[in-house]
Parts: C-alpha cells; structure tokens; sequence
C-alpha cells in the first residue's frame, strides 16, 4: 500500500498537459508517428459582451523526444485543415525539429534563421507551418536573396507609376466633372479654345503625364503592416496591420548592404524590432504588427561557391539553428512514404500509361524505395565533391524522388517479352529525366549510370529476399510477375499447389509403406520390434 | 533531337503530381555545347503539341516586362517558352523561384493589390531553354538547376 504522504492528486492542467503530451507522441500500430502536432478547439465568453467564442488551437512538439517541448498557437485553421496538412508532412525527426523550433521563436516574435542542406525541407515546412497557421493554400510572404538582391527590394523605393488607361479615362471624367474644370471649361470655351491651350489646362492638373513616381514598401515593411482578410486577401496598414509571416530565403547569398539592412529588425532581448525606421520616406516609422515573424534560411557555406558563414552580426540577433544533412533513416522514410503512397489518395482506376498498378502493391513500393533512396544517397554524396569544371549546384531535394514515385505509376514501360511491367527499365527512365539529365560533368553521369546498372543488376546491388540471394532486377521480376497474376490464374495456381501437395503426400504413404515392408521382410530384425511396427 | 524524348519531358510537364507540392513542375531544356539544333526547331517542335508562347530574355527586355508577359500568357492559358540569353536578374529570378516552390506568382504592389497573387494555371507550364555553357558561366545565381523538375538534354 503506498504511504499516504506520498499521493498526491494532479491539477487539472498537468492533467491536460499529460493528455497533450500522449497525443504528441502517439504512435500507430507500425511504431509510425502520428502526433507532432494537435488541435484543440476551446469555448470562451467574452466578460464584456457575455458571447460565447470558440478558439482554435494547435499544440506542436517533437514525437521524438522524450519530454517534447509543446508550444500552443492560435489558428485560423479547421480541424479538418490541421488533419490534411498534417498528412502532408513526412514524420522525419529532422521536420519535427524544424517545425518546434518555429513554434516556440513564433510565439515569442523571435527571428528565426535555420542553416540546413536543401534536402531537409526549410522552404515546404515554412508553408505548412503557415498554412497551421493561416489554414490551407496560404503562403508565407517569400523573399529569395540572390547576388543580384537590391536593398531597395526588401524595404523602400521610388517607382515609375504608370497609369492604366481605366484610371486615366476615370481621372479625366472626375476632372471635367469637377466645378472648376467646368468653370475653367467654359471660359475657356469663351475664349475660343484650341488644342494647345486644352493640352496646357490637361498638364496644369497634372493629368497628361502618363509616368509619375509613387513610393513602393519592399517585401520587410510590407509584412509588418500586413494583414489577412477572412477572404484570403491582404491589405497593407504601416500602423495598424496585424502584420504576417516573411520568409528570406537563402540570406547567405546576400551582399553585405543587404544584412546590413535587415540587422533593422533585430530588437530587444533578441525579439524583432517593434518598428523600423524608412530614410527612402524621409524617416517614417513602419509598425511591426503583433503576427509578423521572421524566418530566416541559408543552405551550409560550404554549398555556395565564394560565400562565407551567415553574417555574424545577423547570426547574433536571430535564433540561430544549424541542421545537418538528412539521416539515412529519414530518407528511407521519406522514400518509403513516396512509393507505397502513404501520402496520396491512390487513384481509383488505372491511369493511361499505366501497365501494373503498383501503387496498391506496397510490395513493391518497398523495394523500389530501397534503391531509389540508395542511388539519391550515393548522388548526393557525389554531387557534394562538387562537379568538375562547373559552377552551379545541384542539390537534391526529397521532390526527385516524389517526383518518380508519382511519375513511375503512368510512365511505365512493358517488357516485350512478358507484356508485363518492366520496372527496372521504367526506373532507369525516370532517373535520367529527373536525375542525370541535369548533369554536366560526363564523368559523374557515367559513373552514377554504373552504379545505378549494378544497383539493379549486379552483384554488389544483391540482397536477400525470401531465403535467396537475387538481384534487385530479379526480385522486381518476381514481385512485378505475382502482381500480375489474374484472379482466375491465382485459383489455378492454388488448386496446381494443392494436388501437388497432394501427390507428395501419395508420394511419401508410399515411401513409408515400402520402408516398412523391406524391414518387416528383414530377417535380423526381432519379431518383437516387427509386432511394434505392424501395430 | 530525339521526338520520343521530348515527348516524354512534355508529358512528365504536363503531369499533375500529388506527392509532391507544389503539383506542377517547371521544365528545363539544356542545350549542350555540341549540339547542332535550333532553338527555333525545339520551340517549333513543342508548338506542336501545346500552345505556347516563346518570351526571349535578353538585354533589351526589363523584369517587369518579362514577368508582365508571363501573366499575361498565364491569363490566356498558354506555356510559356523562356529562352535565358541573360543573367536572370532578383525580380524575375523572385517569381520564378516562387512558381517552382508554390506554382504561384506573389509581387508587391502590383494590379491594385498590396500582394497580387496569380497561381499557374492547371493548362500552363514554364518551359526554360538556355545553353549549357551559359548556365554555367554567365548565370550567378548557384541553384539554377533546383527551379526544375524534368531536364531535358539536347546533344
């Protein structure tokens, strides 16, 4: 019996939070994740008007840690929104980081700036962690640094305003209706108007100039003052907006007049600013709303070409976080996902194009995702030496291999032979279009078209498989073959393994039956034991 | 040039993928320092099969432009055909990563609106020709590849 001294009861918040924390990490039947993020919905009265209010709520913490850190952020988004977007995230433990650690710096208006490899997802899981957010189909406003970015791009500038001829024609109505221009108008008229003195009268009200300038905020003022309508449109107050989420992607590429501007959003005790100062207006301050949030991503120094670590200034006033390449386990996940179709409805009749459906044979997927994920791997490493003579890069994404496991179900090529699905062939297609066709370096291209030829067809691509050793290309044969039995062939099939059966156990009646006979006929054996072997 | 092959990178363009987001991919038609062929073969070629429009960047079109003349295709349901002769300059190169990672168009200020959105149409795709060479010596930009799902080569 426990020492009475020792219970105590649970509050009703650690209650909750047990509760959350359960359906953070709950798990399905395959050890498969299926928390990571959570909805609640709660019912408020307002003390003023006594009305009754629902709030939505989504709690997002990492399923793989131990004691996850939950963060709880209001949403605009529906259950039905949070349960779909949720499908569409791969349950890699290096997404989980990344969406935790925008949850916790969004709600304490911390900015955020993740240095990563382009396979770990910084641009997908920047619109999905909006779209948790926001609901579904709304987009982070995004800014792409490149070499050639312009200050001016990201906060202020003059531009040539060019007017439409709907609201030339609408300008010059407003004018000849107006009191002066009628006034204006008629004594001119008086006076026997002619076309010069028109044009003069037009120019006077600065009508006839087709180009004027107007101030245009650039993308970091623009998300500060903004704010979303229940309709999915935004509009821009520089006072008073709500203020939205920004994306700067690829800051290193940046020249070093453009972090100097964004060092104007560093603020107190590491938050963003409150507001920014604009000298291309004359000094005028732009409000920073209480929803805008900056997320800041850079690829590894060592991926670009000429281009040092994250500026040191800008690194000491974000939250700083460094990934590292994706795990070989996340990419067979994510692999995995792709080609058994977890993250798709799977289509309700045969596309055209399509020879076998393999998207309802996880079987198959399986084996497919083994090799794709073990060529994208070894290409990835190859491609990190970079490639000889070349200056861009190219990095793979997890898209490649969406890419092929969507393409592969109606690009598929038959074996003439069989009339069946040859799918080594149909994989080696797709892996030129969306793999080795990018390639410039002859060199790389020959030896990754070897590695993928013995990967499928040689010996040191071998694995085991139901007892045997075989090729990929063998066990894809198989695999292809017993998918493409038909109904009647199965029954046939089975009712051939059945008499076989059958006849085997004839076969060995018999075998025993003589056995027994030559022994009882075995005149050294006593009749003792022969009495034991007849009964 | 080999029509079955061009036939293939039409048909994985014109693909609606559900695996991945965003649905649609943006098409890259490299041309190899060796080759022979005529951008006007290719274009000619593709014209064929979809409507397209063909939009040459080059020294003597502004961004703005160019970007004008890809929504303007886009309202008329067409491809586009964009042959790169120049380095690709921030605004154009912001809208074309945005059409790769979101299949939409975001810019500032633009139509009336404070963020003008445009989504590709289900009917239109962005084809982008450019020489090996150049792509590899004149465009600064280090990820050009990354904007691209199917690549064809011609040789």
């Amino acid at each position: 019996m426990p020492n009475p001294e020792t219970i105590r009861f649970k509050s009703p918040e650690e209650l909750k939070e047990e509760e959350i924390e359960r359906k953070i990490k709950e798990r399905g039947p395959e050890g498969e994740i299926l928390g990571g993020i959570v909805f609640e919905e709660e019912k408020i009265t307002d003390p003023e008007t006594n009305e009754e209010k629902t709030k939505r709520y989504i709690y997002i913490g990492n399923p793989y840690d131990e004691t996850p850190i939950i963060t709880k952020l209001e949403t605009e988004a529906t259950q039905e929104e949070i349960e779909a977007i949720k499908k569409e995230i791969i349950p890699m433990k290096e997404s989980f980081e990344i969406l935790e650690a925008m949850a916790m710096t969004y709600k304490h208006r911390q900015p955020l700036l993740i240095e990563g490899p382009t396979a770990i997802g910084k641009t997908y899981l920047a619109e999905k962690f909006t779209e948790l957010l926001y609901g579904r189909r709304t987009k982070p406003l995004d800014f792409y640094c490149s070499g050639q970015t312009d200050v001016s791009e990201l906060m202020a500038k003059w531009v040539a305003k060019v007017e439409t001829e709907e609201e030339e024609k609408k300008k010059w109505n407003e004018f000849l209706e107006s009191a002066e221009a009628q006034e204006k108008l008629s004594q001119e008229q008086k006076l026997a108007l002619i076309h010069t003195k028109l044009q003069e009268l037009a120019k006077s009200a600065g009508l006839s100039e087709k180009t004027r300038w107007r101030f245009q905020y650039g993308a970091v003022p623009k998300a500060m003052g903004l704010t979303r309508n229940p309709d999915g449109s935004f509009s821009f107050d520089e006072q008073k907006g709500m203020g939205f989420i920004l994306h700067i992607e690829e800051v290193g590429l940046a020249e070093p007049q453009v972090i100097n501007a964004l060092l104007k959003l560093r603020g107190k005790r590491g938050q963003l600013a409150e507001e920014i100062q604009l000298w291309e207006n004359g000094g005028r301050k732009i409000k920073a709303g209480p929803k805008f949030w900056v997320f800041f991503s850079t690829n590894p120094p060592e991926e670009y070409l000429a281009r040092n670590e994250v500026d040191p200034a800008l690194a000491r006033g974000v939250v700083f976080k460094r990934m590292k390449e994706l795990s070989e386990e996340s990419l067979h996940l994510a692999a995995d996902y792709y080609f058994t179709y977890k993250l798709v409805k799977k289509p309700k009749e045969k596309p055209e194009g399509c020879i076998l459906d393999i998207y309802n044979h996880p079987e198959i997927g399986r084996e497919i995702a083994k090799v794709v994920s073990a060529f994208h791997n070894d290409l990835n490493k190859a491609l990190k030496k970079g490639e000889k003579g070349r200056k861009q890069r190219i990095p793979l994404t997890l898209d490649d291999m969406g890419r092929i496991a969507d393409a592969i179900i109606d690009t598929q090529v038959r074996n003439k032979e069989t009339g069946r699905l040859d799918l080594t062939k149909s994989l080696k297609k797709l892996i030129h279009f969306y793999y080795l066709d990018r390639l410039a370096d002859e060199g790389i291209k020959e030896t990754m078209e070897a590695n993928l030829n013995e990967l499928l067809e040689g010996i040191t691509g071998e694995i085991e498989f139901e007892g045997e050793t075989r090729t990929r290309k063998e066990i894809f044969d198989i695999l292809v073959e017993r998918a493409s039995i038909t109904e009647k062939e199965k029954k046939k099939l089975e009712e051939e393994k059945k008499k076989e059966e059958k006849r085997r156990l004839k076969q060995a009646k018999f075998d025993a039956q003589n056995i027994q006979d030559s022994l009882l006929k075995n005149q050294k054996i006593p009749e003792l034991v022969k009495n034991l072997l007849q009964e | 040039m080999d029509k079955n092959d061009l036939n293939i990178f039409i048909h994985l363009l014109q693909k609606v993928f559900t695996q991945k987001q965003p649905p649609f991919d943006l098409g890259l038609i490299v041309k190899e320092s060796e080759s022979q062929i005529d951008v006007k073969e290719v274009f000619e070629e593709i014209k064929k099969s979809v409507d397209i429009e063909r939009i040459i960047y080059d020294e003597t079109i502004f961004d703005e432009d160019t970007i004008d003349k890809i929504i303007d295709a886009f309202q008329k349901n067409k491809w586009i055909f964009l042959e790169i002769k120049k380095d690709i300059g921030s605004p154009l190169l912001n809208q074309l990563k945005h059409l790769a990672n979101h299949n939409s168009l975001q810019l500032i200020d633009y139509q009336g609106k404070d963020i003008f959105e445009m989504k590709m149409p289900e009917n239109s795709r962005v084809i982008v020709f450019a020489e090996r060479d150049f792509i590899e010596n004149k465009i600064t930009y280090p990820y050009f590849y990354r904007l691209f799902g199917p690549t064809l080569s011609l040789k």
